[in-house]
């Protein structure tokens, strides 16, 4: 039997999952749609996985990461739970040890890590705006009537993208209105958002931020060959993504789980566990904290969203 | 019965006026700690641009204005030349009057005009009908008292240096920094992740307010002032700095990007807004923590 470890990386809109060997190389992966519910996505992921894997491998790690690490982490029992900046820069120095900088634009979220002999140096992530990000991209596609796996295309075929003003989604969603009735051909205005998606990066999550190279850029945007195109026009560098550049951070978490094993083997049998959230608002105080407690087989394990300190009662 | 929001202006001064009022006996009560049905009031009184502590200042007035005859907001223009304070400071006083009908209480702070704190509690006192003799010598219990706490603050704070733990500098306002809705629970996420706390305000204003000078020679917030100077203090002693702000505050965007263009230390800003859930933070500061402790 050989050891296997699993990465889960739930994000706000894909949820990604990598199991690797001891040698950290990747045997399967999987990348799905979140679509609101993390607990049902982890679960057609897991036993998705569970079928791709060979089955001289046994799991001994677990790893989550991304906005709903705490929750699957729970779910999983897993035996690390790390945050995304962490995790993308685990998996990306895996890969590509000499790094200085990574670019990430994910979901909902987009940072910048800087690295500087392997050591995290400084990063920054967006404000919680959600402007400049793939939930930007992907709701601009649907109004234009274009599949977001068919934007790469669209864009790399404008000459001249038009100008949008990305830093806010309201105002680019009505300067994109107004050049569209104004008579802009489609792969234009599609060429302009990506551009604009670029600049609005830099100009907030770059900021002040010296990009060296090499520049590594992930997350799902990366998979958009119009966004890859003017990032190396605007900072007139090579940018290097690598074909799993959807999937760093799972890999990532996998590894940190593999640093991290507690001589525990997981059998993966995720369809017996009942898991259940109920939320409740705390009438304590006048905060009135919205309380998400959390149920596996039937029994209390965990609860959350308190500002104060009173223990709730398990 | 004079009432004090737990607010802003509190988180200065709020210890020499309670001692002030304990020793001339004069009733007073102060606001709870910031929770959400402060910050509701204040939100539906405010205007949609003042920042999140001026609508949580106004949040603390609306929750005494109901249980008290008098409030005690004072008006702070300026702390001589090139010491000023946020317009929001000099503007509070007004701000209330227009918006309550209570009775304010108010002092000046305008040294440019000679108007300091102790002038401005000696005429709360004949408000109230105290003799002079007993006002001076409340005036001195309340300071003496206050500079004592406020020297073994300093002393902790201080000793705090020399532990092995990491140590995060935390450059905020004071009215953010011991905010239960604001600052805390942001500190308890850091305390949890073994971290030290260092607490920018709490050093000697006089030096730190002069070390300033070092980051920015035009900045003429008394308050940004007093709080950046204390990078200069304890750059060789500090892991991290953590700079906490409340949304949209236009000071601190300045003195934000000031920070981060002449400092050479693991930085992390995080502005604050009501919203409810921390998990967006919680993110950022234990990202911050892992790049502490690689």
């Amino acid at each position: 039997m050989n050891d296997a470890y699993l990465g889960i990386d739930i994000g706000s809109i894909s949820t990604k999952g990598v199991i690797i060997d001891k040698d950290n190389k990747i045997i399967t992966s999987l990348y799905i749609w979140t679509e609101g519910n993390p607990v049902k996505a982890v679960t057609k992921l897991v036993n998705k996985l569970k079928e791709q894997l060979p089955s001289n491998y046994i799991i001994k790690g677990i790893g989550t990461t991304g906005s709903a690490r705490k929750l699957i982490g729970l779910l999983l029992d897993a035996n690390v739970v790390k945050n995304e900046i962490t995790s993308h820069a685990v998996g990306t120095l895996s890969l590509y040890p000499n790094v200085k900088t990574i670019l990430e634009i994910g979901g909902q979220d987009s940072k910048i890590i800087l690295i500087n002999n392997g050591i995290i140096t400084d990063y920054a992530m967006n404000t919680l705006c959600a402007a400049g990000t793939g939930s930007f991209l992907s709701s601009q596609a649907k109004r234009l009537g274009v599949d977001i796996n068919d934007f790469s295309e669209y864009a790399l075929k404008s000459c001249n993208p038009v100008k949008i003003a990305a830093r806010c989604t309201v105002f680019a969603e009505s300067d994109l209105i107004h050049k569209a009735q104004s008579g802009y051909q489609k792969e234009d205005i599609i060429a302009g958002l990506c551009k604009s998606i670029v600049l609005n990066y830099l100009n907030n999550v770059g900021k002040g931020k010296k990009i060296m190279g090499p520049i590594v850029f992930q997350g799902g945007v990366s998979k958009n060959k119009g966004v890859v195109k003017y990032f190396k026009e605007v900072l007139k560098k090579d940018i290097i993504v690598d074909q799993n550049s959807h999937l760093l951070g799972a890999l990532g978490i996998a590894i940190l789980s593999k640093k991290y094993q507690i001589n525990k083997t997981y059998n993966l049998d995720i369809n017996s566990i009942s898991f259940e959230t109920k939320p409740m608002e705390c009438m304590g105080c006048s905060n009135n904290c919205e309380i998400l407690r959390i149920y596996k087989n039937g029994k209390m394990i965990d609860a959350w969203g308190n500002r104060c300190n009173k223990v709730i009662k398990l | 019965m004079i009432g004090i929001p737990k607010s802003l202006f509190y988180y200065y001064d709020g210890k020499i006026w309670t001692n002030f009022f304990d020793y001339l006996k004069i009733d007073y009560v102060i606001s709870p700690d910031t929770n959400k049905e402060i910050i509701e009031m204040g939100k539906s009184i405010s205007n949609d641009e003042m920042c999140m502590s001026i609508k949580s200042y106004l949040g603390h007035v609306a929750y005494l204005s109901k249980r008290c005859k008098y409030l005690l907001i004072p008006r702070i223009e300026n702390f001589g030349d090139n010491n000023q304070t946020c317009t929001n400071f000099l503007a509070m006083y007004d701000l209330v009057n227009n918006l309550f009908g209570n009775e304010i209480i108010n002092y000046n702070i305008n040294l440019n005009d000679n108007e300091t704190l102790k002038k401005g509690l000696m005429y709360i006192g004949y408000k109230f009908g105290k003799k002079k003799s007993l006002i001076k010598k409340a005036l001195n219990y309340a300071l003496k008292r206050y500079n004592k706490e406020r020297k073994k603050d300093i002393l902790n704070n201080i000793l705090k240096l020399k532990k092995s733990k990491k140590k995060v500098l935390i450059i905020s306002h004071p009215y953010n920094t011991y905010d239960t809705f604001v600052g805390q629970p942001i500190i308890k996420l850091l305390k949890d992740l073994d971290i030290e706390i260092i607490y920018s305000d709490l050093f000697n204003k006089n030096s730190t307010n002069k070390l300033s000078k070092k980051l920015s020679k035009d900045l003429y917030w008394k308050y940004s002032k007093d709080i950046i100077g204390s990078i200069e203090l304890v750059k060789k002693n500090i892991d991290g700095i953590l700079f906490l702000s409340t949304f949209p505050c236009g000071l601190d965007s300045l003195v934000n990007e000031l920070i981060i263009r002449k400092i050479n230390i693991p930085y992390l800003n995080i502005i604050v807004d009501d919203l409810d859930s921390l998990s967006g933070v919680e993110t950022r500061v234990e990202s911050f923590v892992d790049i502490l402790n690689q």
